[in-house]
């Protein structure tokens, strides 16, 4: 069984028709060592489709991770709309620096908005990896999830006021503006060659919105996204999502990547067969502060627990030593079903 | 006795204003502190301050989100910016501080609570605000003669670049011995500060503010 199609079982609920859970990461898998040793250093490999496809494929090549993922950062989508980004250092990820808008009446796509900014740098990864390693290996291509960018492009926290004083048609409106952004550039990265697609939505965080505010203004917008891609969708929300679990099958999502704080067992009872489970290795405590031994422990926990996907339970910190991160594929590719 | 009561109800609608993250309230009852002469910083420590205590519980209890916490930070804000330039001061500023989330990071409404906090204390408070290019914290400490550096993470990407200001910082013997680092924010501990070479980690903004004294009385022995 390739990568390829043991990924996409595992990401489709399909596990068992797989020889064993995969460890496709579609979260970000860049760390400093393997920047190092394919010389495709931060920032620089934010700016550069060849440097960007030389970073993702040292995920297979260097940590063994069985598929790919670009772009490494969260401020593609924000950048193109106007704001002002700080591209960071080595270890350090791009952050924007100001906002695109000052207020909501403000919010404008400009036009023809995938030739702007890094759009273009991103999908020029994602051909170079399907030319070089052809149908053998899934390409993820991470889209920023509709309320991140509104932090983005607006400030966290006035969006955040936003939510008690204005009313919630006018924020819903710019949410699935921005979700319908998502899939023009999903669908754009799928002609390329991607095969999945991941929303990663970190400041929908559930320590951020209440439930309610996520089952009113982001499961609309993930399902406009789900509903118009034509692939599987990953979605990874920070935190404690537990809460936001009953709401997830509405969503249309095929998988949710949960962070460290959520219970892999409970979601799976939760979820059941509507919604794939991908988890969730803890990323400081085990990953980077960890040994090899304690991640493996961690490994067989999230397996036993019934992972569909052997991966980090967020983006990986640029310091996490490769010996650590290699147990990843390691304990998945030693797990086969009995 | 009469005005006791008198007190107690300013600092009782003022809390009660920030805890529902009403501004006009809050700006309201400030100013009431102020016309009926009432100590300004026992306003904003019993009134606001106890009010974002609440506010912080009923996070804690997910009662309340991030938007109703940042409605009482804004309300909270605005009442401190009244009573503010009320604050007695018995003598010039107790110490100098350097404040602001490292870079990458714009979370900051526990940043600007510290802040506060410190203003309220007596402290000349620098902030550099969020997001904070790393090399901003040491040079800003250097040229404003500060004796504290206190620094915010609330994600654990970001969270290495306060290991590397202290790092900047011990570059320069003589403005490490001469500046304390205090660090904060939800994924940091004790812990942490000491693996990083910070002095201490404060827990919450009472934690700050009584480090910032230490760190000033054990300057001045």
């Amino acid at each position: 069984m390739t990568p390829k199609k043991r990924a996409l079982l595992c990401l489709t609920g399909n596990k068992w028709k797989a020889d064993r859970v995969s460890a496709f990461d579609p979260l970000t898998t860049a760390t400093v060592e393997q920047m190092e040793i394919v010389k495709a250093p931060f920032p620089d490999a934010h700016r550069s489709p060849k440097l960007m496809a030389k970073l993702a494929a040292a995920a297979w090549e260097i940590v063994g991770l069985e598929g790919f993922k670009v772009p490494f950062d969260l401020c593609v989508q924000a950048e193109a709309l106007g704001a002002e980004i700080h591209y960071g250092a080595l270890d350090i990820h791009p952050s924007v620096r100001k906002p695109a808008f000052k207020e909501l009446e403000d919010f404008k796509i400009p036009e023809k908005i995938l030739e702007k900014g890094r759009f273009p740098v991103v999908e020029g990864s994602v051909k170079i990896l399907r030319e070089k390693y052809g149908d053998y290996l899934p390409i993820c291509r991470q889209v920023v999830g509709p309320f991140t960018i509104a932090g983005h492009v607006f400030g966290v926290e006035k969006f955040c006021a936003w939510i008690k004083r204005k009313d919630p048609e006018d924020l819903l409106d710019v949410l699935l503006q921005l979700a319908d952004l998502n899939v023009e550039e999903a669908r754009a990265a799928l002609q390329m060659g991607a095969d999945v697609i991941c929303i990663a939505d970190p400041t929908a965080s559930s320590d951020i919105l209440s439930p309610q505010t996520f089952k009113e203004l982001l499961v609309p917008a993930y399902q406009r996204i789900t509903s118009k891609v034509g692939a599987p969708v990953v979605l990874h929300i920070c935190g404690n999502a537990t809460s936001y679990l009953p709401y997830l099958p509405d969503t249309g999502i095929d998988a949710f990547s949960c962070d460290a704080q959520v219970d892999i067992a409970f979601a799976k009872q939760v979820l059941g067969n509507r919604v794939a489970v991908w988890g969730n290795v803890p990323t400081v405590k085990v990953l980077l502060q960890g040994t090899p031994e304690d991640v493996k422990r961690a490994c067989i926990e999230c397996i036993c627990k019934g992972t569909d996907g052997l991966i980090p339970s967020c983006g990986i910190p640029p310091r996490t030593p490769i010996e650590n991160f290699r147990m990843l594929p390691q304990v998945a590719s030693c797990m086969v079903y009995v | 006795m009469e005005s006791s009561k008198n007190k107690e109800e300013v600092f009782e609608r003022l809390k009660q204003a920030i805890i529902e993250g009403d501004e006009v309230e809050a700006v309201k009852w400030a100013e009431e502190a102020v016309k009926r002469g009432i100590d300004a910083y026992e306003a904003i420590s019993k009134g606001c301050l106890e009010g974002m205590n609440v506010v912080g519980d009923k996070y804690a209890r997910r009662e309340y989100f991030i938007p109703e916490v940042v409605l009482a930070a804004q309300a909270m804000n605005m009442a401190v910016e009244v009573l503010k330039p009320h604050v007695k001061m018995e003598k010039g500023p107790s110490g100098v501080v350097v404040i602001g989330t490292v870079q990458g990071d714009v979370h900051d409404i526990g940043k600007n609570i510290v802040k506060i906090m410190l203003e309220a204390a007596g402290f000349k408070v620098i902030d550099l605000g969020r997001d904070v290019p790393l090399k901003d914290f040491v040079e800003t400490a250097k040229q404003q003669n500060a004796d504290i550096i206190a620094m915010s993470a609330l994600m654990t990407t970001t969270m290495p670049g306060m290991g590397k200001v202290v790092k900047m910082l011990e570059e320069d013997e003589n403005l490490r011995r001469r500046v304390k680092v205090m660090i904060g924010g939800a994924p940091t501990s004790e812990e942490y500060a000491r693996r990083i070479g910070a002095d201490a980690w404060g827990k919450d903004a009472v934690a700050a503010v009584e480090l910032a004294k230490k760190f000033m009385q054990e300057k001045h022995v």
